[in-house]
């Protein structure tokens, strides 16, 4: 939120693309009529690496990218609860492995499903409000975090449906939750912002063994001794409106609210003294015509690069390995004019999808020269 | 950016030349300029280069935290299936449907067909859903609200659920000017602020040229060159002093230690940072003295074998015995003191003179023993001085005290000297010493019985704390003697000790003993304070006594030297911005927020700060001018006029309007009220005296005898509070507890709460409204009925203001409670009209998802 001053300005990104690479559409697929939210390939089984899952309206749908731009419809879930919206899907997975898929909605009821049974595992019920976002953790896929109107953030067992830990209170947000990150290397700690225009870095080291003891808990889940945590290790303010995506780089956060940006900062925490620190501006990735709220951005497993859609259903991909920023490309074709939600990168990047308002999802594959 | 800067330098260079004539000025501000531009450039240049630097080094960071992942993927992948069905490999085999895509792309202009999925949808069963709330915190008592929760010139962004669309709601108009912030440099600003101004010096032009290149004002410049040059100097000198400083030690004194005592720690709630009212309160002592809790001194055993009872027994072993001299002297004063004890008034001043003497005496003789003792004795003759003057100023008063507790003292001096006798005789050899000892040991003890301060009576009090320190002098001489003997260097006293100490004689009076072992455990024996004690009395005694009784020798003791309220260094001020409110803490009418207003009544009850007045509270008291009672948080005296006085009530339980302190909305104090008692624990620690008849039904809220709530889906509308078992009427069923927020917080918050048509505002006082939106307990989800089972009421606890939810009639087990908010006519916002209404109206959340469209 602080001016930017002489020696604290940060890299500002050319919108003049570097067409490294180019992408094609090679598919659109209409998924009924309602505005899809969510798309998300999975990343947690190689054996899946081309299966991704949608949500919007009452409906998952788990598809498979094949060959020569064609998708195959693997499953279909739909929320008998036709008041149902859902916002957010996450991969996860059992203790044994299983894959499963996370997705929340309005009504704040995180449906777990086994799709290797293709049955319901768990329906998770504590959230007071809708659920914005859920993510998994990469190395402990059976914890997920979740954000919520409710002005928490919520840290679940899937495997066993247990609220672990809530991280809300003195220190937490103070209005919708809707973006959350887990980091990457340190398991305890992860990012979350939200409407109150802050992102908030948590840590749960303190509480590790409430994770620990959620694995072997076998008494009635409501039991459980669910945690309160009210005090963020850092809260931010770089942003002066809702800050609808974050997402770690590293130890650095990529962010972005409803100023046609997206940005990479530093957090600089003072370890010794948790609440305080500072926080960095480094890189500018500018987004045009992308004002509104709820635009989720994306990146391949290897973080090499970032895919965002804006509000006439066009994405821009950012080069993540390079400074000052290189805009890779921008990817339009005149019948895509939806709002774009959310985009999904496969793992190596080669393939881009992007889930529309229109209930329309996209598919765009790199072209190999 | 970079590229603005020759715009930037340009309009510096014709302003120049517009105002400058003076050739050389010109050619100065010439370099001056370009220099600017090129410090801009290289700072800038800089931070590109550490920005790439930070992002490298991240980058790398980035591919070593990915590799996991991929890894973690591939196991999962081989993993073996354990015989699970395995549906969706079987899928990936066997989709639902295959839609074929354009392997060779589509052309921007190029028509794409859309391809409906065939759907053959699993079912989810219907999940129950739960209330909407917003994820709250437990709390047991109210707090306060913490600065950084303000929302007050915060600016507000709703999401317009029918509109579509945010708004951004600050209603400036009536918002106070937010105090405007410093301005804060960057290092590169700093640095060429510094640069140029050792350069150039920090002339009119340069300050302009900076003010242009930086977009602030020419004073921030000049203040900000200031404050770098002052950063330069203690840096310098820094350097030069590096690795001189201590951290908290003993030697710092008391004060300094007792700060954040003083600052954290709550006098009303016995808590630290109490969250209700707050760190940093002003100290209020109350101007009248709890008695101090002592036995006699007779009857006590000794606490260690550094107790200064044993004193006796270390004087007889032979190793420790050298100095005849001193021995005969103490024999001396001994007899004397005795004699001063026995005999009349002015041989008592007398003997004061003289035991000054023999002080002053030993002083010199113990001279050559040791440079340690030798200090402490120099101090010592420096403190004995006051003890002379005083007892020659004495006040006729204090005199005529003397005498009776000199009477006394001969009276229970036959008595008590048997069993005396009989303990001593059993270590002691030396009889003559021994019997001398007696009388005199006996002397003080019963002396102190006389000066028990009894409370109510300050003429009493006075007196016998004169009265105290002739008899203790007396003492002292002895005790010095002996020290002579056993005297050590590890007697030498910290200012932290000193502090202690007198603390120490604060709380428990002169007890050597306690004071050894509950304030200086470790560092100081018994035997080492009684024998500070001793030399130290006046200045004790002055800070004890009562004001008006106040022996003024002039003397000033650094720390000691008064017992009014310390000046407060503000060590731990809340981080954060202070906004200071230029808005009134009145209210000034309540605007439709309002949904609950208190007790009935249309007058809100005061918010009650203690005084600090000393004894009586006059016209300026701040209780007097607030209309609020004087409390026993006050510093006026009990007697204050102010004073509410509590009830006298014996037999009717304090349940009825004819309690003083039910009709008053007050809880009963166990403190203030007469037969109000409190039974404590199991009664080990001993029972509180029990007045009166039955327990007192009016500290329901202090006592916390709720009834327990259960939290449940409301038969009416949302969540609903329920009882467990079965109540009468007027039953106390629990505490609202809440944030404490000013009404100008509640005002904005309102506004917010309003939109999401859930409000939990309670209004409590003249300064405080209750908000149990993110804080509170579950009585905050009692629903609102026009024939309501309970109702909330306002009661004044132990000096605050407190909600209690009561029984309106007989309530069966798990029936939900209701009560009336109380909303005025034009208060309640539409959907309150609604019979048996809600303050949550579940259809006004919709699917807001779908208007989440562009606002134009």
């Amino acid at each position: 939120m602080s001016k930017i001053t002489l020696g604290n300005e940060s890299i500002v990104g050319s919108l003049t693309p570097s067409n490294k690479k180019s992408y094609k559409v090679t598919n659109r697929i209409q998924e009924g009529k309602k505005p899809l939210y969510a798309v998300v390939f999975n990343f947690l089984d190689a054996r899946f690496f081309d299966v991704f899952v949608t949500a919007g309206g009452n409906r998952i749908t788990l598809y498979n990218c094949l060959g020569d731009g064609a998708i195959s419809a693997l499953q279909s879930y739909a929320d008998e609860d036709k008041e149902e919206s859902f916002y957010t899907v996450s991969w996860a997975c059992g203790v044994n492995g299983n894959p499963y898929v996370a997705a929340g909605g309005v009504k704040g009821i995180i449906r777990v499903i086994d799709v290797n049974s293709e049955t319901i595992h768990k329906s998770l019920v504590g959230h007071g409000d809708s659920v914005n976002e859920i993510r998994t953790q990469p190395l402990k896929p059976q914890l997920v975090i979740t954000a919520s109107k409710d002005e928490s953030v919520r840290l679940w067992n899937v495997e066993t449906g247990i609220c672990i830990l809530i991280f809300a209170g003195a220190g937490g947000h103070r209005y919708e939750v809707l973006s959350v990150d887990f980091h990457p290397s340190d398991i305890y700690r992860f990012a979350s912002c939200g409407m109150d225009t802050t992102i908030k870095i948590w840590s749960m080291k303190e509480f590790w063994t409430y994770v620990e003891k959620s694995f072997t808990w076998t008494d009635d889940p409501s039991k459980f001794p669910t945690k309160f945590v009210q005090f963020p290790v850092f809260t931010a303010s770089i942003h002066t409106n809702y800050v609808d995506c974050n997402r770690w780089f590293g130890d650095f956060i990529l962010s972005k609210s409803v100023d046609n940006e997206i940005l990479l900062w530093e957090p600089q925490l003072k370890e010794n003294s948790p609440g305080e620190g500072a926080s960095d501006v480094l890189l500018r990735y500018p987004v045009p015509m992308c004002d509104i709220w709820f635009i989720k951005f994306s990146c391949d497993l290897h973080l090499s690069s970032v895919a965002i859609g804006n509000q006439e259903g066009k994405v821009y991909v950012w080069d993540l390995k390079s400074c000052p920023p290189v805009l890779i490309t921008k990817l339009s074709h005149n019948q895509s004019k939806s709002v774009i939600r959310q985009t999904a990168m496969s793992v190596d990047g080669s393939t881009i999808l992007a889930c529309c308002e229109d209930g329309t999802i996209w598919r765009w594959d790199v072209i190999t020269k | 950016m970079v590229t603005d800067d020759s715009n930037s330098s340009g309009r510096i260079k014709s302003h120049v030349d517009d105002d400058d004539d003076g050739e050389e000025e010109e050619d100065r501000l010439e370099g001056l300029e370009n220099r600017l531009s090129e410090l801009k450039r290289k700072i800038q240049g800089e931070r590109v280069r550490s920005i790439k630097e930070k992002f490298e080094a991240n980058r790398k960071k980035v591919d070593a935290h990915v590799s996991p992942f991929s890894s973690a993927a591939s196991s999962r992948a081989t993993a073996e299936d354990n015989g699970n069905s395995n549906m969706l490999s079987s899928r990936m085999r066997m989709p639902l449907c295959k839609l074929n895509g354009f392997s060779h792309g589509v052309g921007d202009r190029d028509y794409v067909p859309t391809k409906d999925v065939i759907s053959a949808s699993v079912k989810l069963p219907i999940a129950e859903r739960i209330p909407p709330y917003t994820t709250w915190i437990f709390l047991d008592r109210n707090q306060r609200m913490a600065e950084d929760q303000s929302v007050v010139g915060r600016r507000q962004i709703y999401y317009e659920q029918h509109g579509g669309e945010t708004l951004i709601c600050s209603d400036s108009e009536e918002e106070p000017e937010p105090e405007e912030e410093k301005r804060e440099f960057s290092e590169g600003e700093d640095s060429i602020i510094w640069l140029i101004g050792q350069e150039y010096g920090m002339g009119e032009e340069v300050q302009d040229a900076l003010c242009q290149l930086l977009s602030v004002d020419a004073s921030d410049i000049l203040e900000r060159y200031n404050e770098l040059k002052l950063k330069d100097k203690q840096n310098t000198e820094e350097f030069s002093n590096s690795g001189f400083k201590l951290g908290i030690s003993l030697e710092k004194g008391l004060g300094a230690a007792l700060d954040s005592f003083d600052n954290l720690f709550c006098r009303r709630c016995l808590v630290f940072d109490c969250r209700l009212h707050g760190c940093s309160q002003p100290l209020i002592s109350a101007s009248e003295k709890q008695p101090y809790w002592s036995d006699y001194e007779g009857d006590r055993k000794p606490c260690s074998k550094h107790c200064y009872l044993q004193l006796k027994a270390v004087r007889e072993v032979p190793e420790t015995c050298s100095n005849f001299a001193s021995k005969a002297e103490e024999k001396a004063s001994e007899e004397e003191c005795s004699k001063a004890v026995s005999s009349d008034v002015p041989h008592a001043a007398a003997s004061g003179v003289s035991l000054q003497v023999e002080k002053t005496d030993i002083g010199i003789k113990n001279v050559d023993s040791s440079s340690g003792v030798e200090q402490e004795h120099g101090i010592r003759g420096k403190r004995e001085v006051p003890i002379l003057k005083d007892s020659n100023d004495l006040p006729n008063l204090s005199n005529k005290k003397q005498k009776t507790a000199a009477s006394d003292t001969k009276m229970s001096f036959v008595n008590s000297v048997p069993s005396l006798d009989q303990a001593l005789d059993s270590t002691k050899g030396d009889q003559g010493g021994t019997t001398d000892n007696k009388v005199n040991r006996d002397s003080e003890a019963d002396a102190k019985e006389v000066g028990e301060p009894i409370p109510d009576n300050s003429v009493h009090d006075g007196g016998s704390s004169i009265c105290q320190p002739h008899h203790g002098s007396g003492n002292g001489a002895i005790i010095i003697a002996e020290m002579s003997e056993t005297s050590r260097p590890s007697t030498e006293w910290n200012p932290i000790e000193k502090d202690l100490y007198l603390k120490g004689v604060e709380i428990f009076g002169r007890n050597s003993c306690l004071i050894a072992r509950n304030l200086l455990s470790g560092l100081k024996t018994c035997l080492d304070v009684s024998n500070y004690m001793r030399e130290n009395e006046v200045s004790v005694f002055r800070r004890s006594s009562t004001p008006n009784l106040l022996l003024d020798d002039g003397r000033t003791d650094p720390g000691n030297d008064n017992d009014e309220v310390p000046p407060r260094t503000r060590l731990f001020r809340r981080k954060g911005k202070t906004r200071k409110l230029k808005y009134s803490t009145k209210s000034a009418g309540h605007p439709s927020v309002w949904k609950r207003i208190a007790g009935g009544k249309n007058q809100s009850c005061k918010q009650y700060t203690p005084c600090g007045c000393l004894s009586m509270c006059g016209k300026d008291c701040p209780c007097l001018t607030n209309e609020t009672c004087c409390e026993k948080y006050c510093g006026c005296s009990k007697s204050c006029k102010n004073r509410f006085r509590g009830c006298h009530c014996a037999k009717s339980q304090c349940r009825s309007r004819q309690c003083p302190c039910f009709a008053a909305g007050r809880e009963c104090d166990p403190d203030v009220c007469r037969n109000c008692w409190v039974s404590c624990g199991d009664g080990s620690l001993g029972e509180a005296p029990r007045r009166g008849e039955g327990q007192c039904g009016n500290m329901r809220l202090l006592l916390r005898q709720q009834q327990r709530i259960l939290l449940g889906k409301s038969d009416v509308a949302g969540w609903g509070a329920f009882l467990k078992n079965s109540v009468s009427k007027n039953e106390y069923l629990g505490e609202y507890t809440g944030e404490l927020i000013s009404h100008h917080e509640a005002d904005k918050r309102g506004k917010i709460y309003d939109r999401a048509n859930s409000s939990f505002l309670f209004d409590l006082n003249d300064q405080y409204v209750l908000d149990a939106q993110r804080k509170g307990d579950k009585l905050k989800f009692a629903n609102h009925s026009a024939k309501p089972n309970c109702y909330a009421k306002v009661m004044f606890v132990a000096g605050d203001h407190r909600v209690g939810i009561f029984a309106n009639e007989r309530i069966e087990a798990s029936e939900e409670l209701f009560y009336d908010y109380r909303y005025g006519p034009d208060q309640a916002p539409v959907w309150a009209r609604k019979p048996e209404g809600s303050k949550k109206d579940d259809s006004a959340i919709t699917h807001r998802r779908a208007r989440k469209h562009q606002s134009h």
